[in-house]
């Protein structure tokens, strides 16, 4: 049987104004009919480039090399008439429908029957076309009806599906989905992947899936390639893979999303150099004296339509001297009103936020008092920084709002070593863009531990950055709670970022707290149907109970 | 495990469509507009009546009057009342239709305003079309081909165009073209009176004129739709659309064209103000019988009555220009109508 | 540190000008400008101004391009081409300080409507969205009728009536900038108001507001010939605009009098097509985004 898709040597460089890269080398890859495959990689391994090349979607100043062979014939030869014939109908794309790949202002049903229309060997009737459209809604599970609305009406989840639904369209052999669950939360990537799997195994299609995250990737595929700097570095079964695997890099990737209850993984991020284990818990718990703290909490919105939102809806939370919390939640569950609402950067409708007992002025030099004690890391350290101020700039900004007392270079250089970034004095002088995004979120980090503070609200302070480096920050965390007893509230929505770093957790849904208490109790004996839910959803799975002793 | 998915299923965004917005909308810009129509009003006042002092002293300083046709003028023009009993004076007129009596002509201003408003509009409104047209269509093909010979020489005219002051590029056109077009007005009296004649008599007054309004502002909607669409053609749904098989030219037609119009459309009527201020150079360059001649007229005097009734018509034109095209954008673009 | 700061700041203009003079038309534009202002600061220098004076004047009316004047005379007799230099400095001089009053009111505008929300950004959005629909010619013209004319009325019409473009510029560059998580981080550091929009609006919103300022100027520039053309200027100086308005009115035009005619209309457009090449280019180089779209 011929393969459906085969990569040969593949090769891709791009020509920019500063030269030419290459952002793919020597791929050599194969797919049969009905077989499923993964490509895992960072930003800027390569993989989107592949996946792109097979239908020639790359940008006129890519230059290909090598042969893509879809069901015999070679892609690059391939003369523009046959290309765009077989373009949909031979083999289709899943983008990623949540962000920008809709035509805002077509309706989706118009986008969907475009490909059926284009691609019909002779003219269809409307109706003949309206009902296809329904059916391939159908197979999607939207009703029908949803052929009539525009992207902004649909929420990511649906979005995605109305991709998979226009992928289907032309009955293709192959179906190449590009980072399909990227933008989406948990239960409903869960959701997504589930679909997609189900559809592949019905029509008996190819399926290429790209993404950053291996444990998607192993939830749905059955081999998994590792690419790193446009090669591929590792190839196998996805089971094995994620067991056993044998490229650095696959195991960087592997580890930067451990699986709850997996007890390795407890207190002990993948940083290059491991952590000291963790002191019992018995003797931290002694010196627990809560120093931020929302009592009734409740942010009451009112949208375009004069509808009440309440985003948060009564929420009793705190965070004690030498603690980690995560506040885990998905998009729209309130959790970052409820962080800008500790840090007093939104006023709550009703309720209160205590620091060390105090109630948090509202205004004035109360208020910039509490500033110094609670700081923020805010989610994407490449815009969190303003591209204009040197490092030095940038973390000298705290102390000199405060006139604070001491030599301010000296203030700097602490704070940045504090950080992790040995010899300080190299980057003072450099530029945001200058820095990897690792870095950036350490200088982040410095900025804010400058003031000293006694709590941290770290706003998905991981999600931005590559796997390979999540580790080494969640580590800082780690150390910075250990070292100078800095407490932490982490708002995110990846619970095994939770039980790698966080003592206790807080579920959010919908604007309640729906379930609060230690790691142990809350991911290994969740009791709200919402947590289960959550952990349900998980890619990896949670670690068989039988492995755990508490 | 799809139950337990189930139970945290996704809700859809809330829906709100049509019906109570659409309502909300429309009276939100129209009382938007009216605010704006009586600020133009206060304006007008501010600016004749408050600004100049004693507008009677402006409006008679280069000629020899002796103080009792001073006060005599005075009272014809109701300055002599206290300004608060002027302004409701003036608004009261105003609802009435009366928009005062001009100096220079001694006839009610309003009289003058609508013996001269339809030339305005023939000319404005046919240079408008056709720039319309004409910069759009442009626009489109010089993004499409960016970097041609065929880009480069439009847009470096264009930029020309927009450097060049309309009046003289008039004066320039008339000299160009001696004897080929009339030279001024609008109608030549010895034409014979049946319509077709007369239809075309005007139209050929009307050539150099509208060539003149146009020339600078169809440079102005070619660039604007140029950048338009250029800012477009990096979309992500333009790569979904070519990945589905799509040639080209139907990528730009139906999906990159569109998308870039609707921004267009918009600057477009924002700059409606543009083409009202060259009316007023044209129309005085080609003694066209509009609104910019007559304001021309009032300002060698100058007739403050009459300019007060000519910015406050000019004025209010432009804000009830820009409310249509509100209504407008809100009915070609579907995010609009969401919110 | 200030030592690094301003290693930087030097290496970073050092950039904006490489890749400036990397636009052709930029830098011709440049060039060009730098010529006429020199030539009309120095024209007290290298011409004499007595023959500006009508009663004196050096040659007989309108006589076409000769030896003696290259640009043949005006209606008066003055030579064209002396006549077209000294209007250069009245052309210039109120093109730029009319720039200057209208930029500074409208950044002023713009980064007040946009930084404080609530009623203040409300009325200021009124306010700046009722002017910017409202011709500001026709503004313009209505100022100066009622003010006393005179070089400082044309400046204040001017500048009073097309500070709406730039406030709203300004106030969309404003947003960009405040919505960014930087800002978010220095107010969770403690900035007030002052400390954000000193240390990071500001410098953020200067290099578009400096481009578009380049492009202004050409406005104001066009103007103030209009103004004047309609006779609305100091009728005892010489400015592009009044020369082309008594070309029109004394018949020269009609009389087929084109030396006196082109020259004034040309210097408008090769002056005001130079600011806005220089404007386009420094748009360009300041704002990334926009280099797809050139």
């Amino acid at each position: 049987m011929t393969a459906l898709l085969e990569l040969k040597n593949l090769g891709v460089t791009y020509r920019t104004r500063d030269g030419e890269v290459e952002a793919v080398k020597g791929v050599n890859l194969s797919l049969a009919p009905g077989d499923t495959l993964g490509i895992a990689g960072e930003s800027g391994s390569g993989k989107s480039t592949v996946a792109m090349s097979v239908l020639r979607l790359l940008p006129k100043s890519a230059r290909v090399t090598g042969e893509i062979m879809l069901d015999g014939e070679d892609v690059t030869a391939m003369r523009w008439g046959r290309l765009r014939a077989v373009r949909w109908a031979g083999a289709s794309v899943v983008f990623q429908g949540a962000m920008h790949a809709l035509n805002p202002v077509r309706r989706v049903g118009t986008q969907i029957a475009e490909p059926i229309r284009l691609h019909a060997p002779e003219p269809l009737p409307e109706s003949a076309v309206k009902a296809r459209v329904a059916a391939l809604l159908e197979q999607v599970d939207l009703p029908p009806a949803r052929a009539g609305a525009y992207p902004h009406e649909l929420s990511g989840g649906q979005k995605q599906r109305v991709m998979i639904a226009m992928a289907l369209a032309c009955r293709p052999r192959l179906i190449i989905a590009d980072e399909p669950t990227t933008a989406l939360d948990v239960i409903v990537q869960a959701q997504i992947l589930d679909l997609l799997g189900r559809l592949v195994a019905e029509h008996g299609l190819g399926l290429i899936m790209i993404s950053h995250d291996l444990s998607v990737l192993a939830a749905t595929c059955a081999r998994i390639a590792v690419m790193y700097q446009g090669e591929v570095v590792e190839h196998g079964g996805s089971g094995q893979l994620m067991t056993a695997p044998r490229h650095d890099h696959t195991r960087a990737l592997a580890a930067a999303f451990p699986t709850v209850g997996d007890p390795a993984s407890r207190f002990a991020p993948a940083t290059s150099t491991p952590l000291p284990p963790e002191p019992p818990e018995a003797a931290r718990r002694e010196r627990a004296d809560v120093l931020l703290a929302a009592r009734d909490l409740r942010v009451v919105f009112r949208d375009r339509t004069g509808g009440r939102i309440d985003a948060v809806a009564g929420v009793d939370l705190q965070v004690r001297r030498d603690e980690i919390v995560a506040l885990v939640g998905q998009s729209g569950s309130g959790k970052t009103t409820l962080a800008r609402t500790l840090l007093a950067l939104r006023k709550p409708t009703s309720g209160t936020v205590t620091y060390a007992g105090a109630p948090v002025p509202a205004s004035g030099a109360g208020l910039k008092r509490f500033r110094r004690q609670v700081q923020l890391v805010p989610q994407d350290p490449a815009s969190a920084l303003n591209p204009r101020h040197t490092v030095y700039e940038a973390v000298a900004e705290g102390p000199r709002i405060h006139r604070l007392p001491g030599d301010e270079r000296e203030i700097v250089v602490a704070a940045l070593e504090a950080a992790e970034l040995r010899p300080a004095e190299a980057f003072l002088g450099r530029l945001p863009h200058e820095l990897s995004g690792g870095q950036r979120q350490r200088v982040v980090i410095a900025g804010a531990l400058a003031l000293r503070p006694g709590v941290l609200v770290a706003d998905e302070p991981v999600a931005s950055l590559d796997a390979s480096v999540r580790g080494e920050i969640l580590g800082l965390l780690l150390r910075l709670r250990r070292e100078l007893g800095l407490a932490a509230l982490v708002i995110t929505h990846d619970l095994g970022l939770a039980w790698t770093i966080a003592d206790r957790v807080a579920v959010m849904h919908r604007g309640r707290l729906v379930e609060v208490g230690t790691v142990a109790q809350t991911l290994l004996e969740p009791r709200h149907d919402y947590t289960k839910s959550l952990l349900a959803a998980l890619p990896g799975g949670v670690a068989a109970r039988a492995q755990i002793q508490f | 495990m799809r139950e337990a998915l189930a139970v945290a299923e996704e809700i859809d965004p809330d829906e709100r469509r049509g019906g109570t917005g659409a309502v909300r909308f429309l009276l939100g810009k129209l009382g938007g507009a009216l605010a704006s129509l009586f600020l133009v009003v206060v304006l007008g006042f501010l600016l004749f009546r408050m600004i100049p002092g004693d507008p009677v002293a402006t409006m008679t300083r280069e000629k020899p009057f002796d103080p009792v046709q001073l006060a005599q003028l005075r009272e014809r023009l109701g300055v002599d009342k206290p300004m608060y009993r002027q302004f409701l004076d003036y608004v009261g007129g105003l609802l009435h239709g009366d928009l005062g009596t001009s100096y220079a002509y001694n006839r009610p201003v309003a009289d003058l305003i609508a013996e001269r408003f339809w030339p305005t509009v023939l000319l404005v409104g046919t240079a408008t079309a056709l720039a319309v047209v004409l910069g759009l269509w442009l626009g489109v093909r010089a993004a499409w081909r960016r970097g041609s010979m065929f880009d480069k020489a439009h847009t470096g005219v264009a930029v020309t165009l927009w450097s060049v002051p309309q009046f003289w590029l008039g004066l320039l056109l008339l000299i160009a073209t001696r004897g080929l077009f009339p030279s001024g007005g609008m109608r030549s009296p010895d034409t014979p009176p049946e319509f077709l004649p007369q239809v075309l008599d005007v139209a050929h007054h009307l050539v150099l004129p509208c060539v003149t309004l146009l020339s600078v502002v169809y440079a102005q909607y070619l660039l604007v739709m140029r950048s338009s669409l250029l800012g477009e053609m990096n979309a992500e749904y333009l790569t979904t659309a070519r990945a589905k098989g799509l040639r080209d030219d139907l990528v730009r037609r139906r999906h990159a064209v569109p998308n870039a119009l609707l921004p267009t459309i918009t600057l477009i009527f924002l700059q409606f103000g543009l083409v009202v201020s060259g009316t007023v150079t044209v129309e005085s360059v080609f003694s066209w019988p509009g609104l910019g001649y007559l304001t021309y007229q009032a300002l060698r005097v100058p007739d403050l009555p009459l300019l007060q009734g000519i910015f406050v018509v000019l004025a209010g034109s432009v804000i009830v220009l820009n409310l249509i095209a509100e209504l407008l954008y809100r009915v070609l673009d579907p995010r609009v109508r969401a919110r | 540190m200030s030592a690094i700061t301003r290693q930087r700041r030097r290496a970073a203009l050092a950039g904006i000008w490489r890749e400036f003079t990397a636009d052709r038309g930029g830098l011709a534009g440049l060039a060009v400008l730098v010529v006429v202002v020199v030539l009309a600061l120095l024209a007290p220098v290298i011409t004499d101004a007595a023959e500006l004076d009508v009663i004196h004047a050096p040659g007989l009316p309108l006589r076409p391009p000769s030896g003696r004047f290259p640009l043949g005379t005006d209606v008066d007799g003055r030579s064209v081409l002396l006549l077209t230099l000294w209007g250069a400095r009245i052309s210039l001089l109120v093109g730029v300080s009319a720039t200057v009053l209208s930029v500074v009111i409208g950044t002023i505008a713009g980064i007040a409507a946009a930084h404080f929300g609530g009623w203040v950004s409300g009325i200021l959005l009124r306010f700046t969205d009722f002017f910017l629909v409202l011709p500001s010619l026709v503004l313009a013209i209505a100022l100066s009728s009622v003010l006393p004319q005179g070089v400082a009325t044309i400046i204040l019409a001017i500048g009073v009536t097309s500070w709406p473009t730039t406030a709203r510029l300004v106030r969309a560059q404003t947003l960009t900038i405040e919505s960014r998580p930087y800002i978010e981080r220095a107010k969770a550091l403690g900035g007030g108001h002052l400390h954000i929009v000193g240390k990071h609006v500001l410098p953020g919103v200067l290099p578009l507001v400096l481009a578009n300022t380049t492009l202004v100027v050409g406005n104001s520039i066009i103007a103030e010939a209009t103004l004047s053309f309609l006779g609305l200027g100091d009728p005892s100086v010489v400015s592009w605009g009044s020369m082309l308005q008594r070309a029109l009115t004394s018949g020269a035009v009609t009389g087929g009098a084109w030396w006196y005619l082109v020259p004034p209309g040309a210097a408008i457009v090769v002056i005001v097509l130079c600011f806005t090449l220089v404007g386009r280019a420094l748009e360009t180089v300041l704002d990334p985004r926009l280099r797809g779209t050139r």
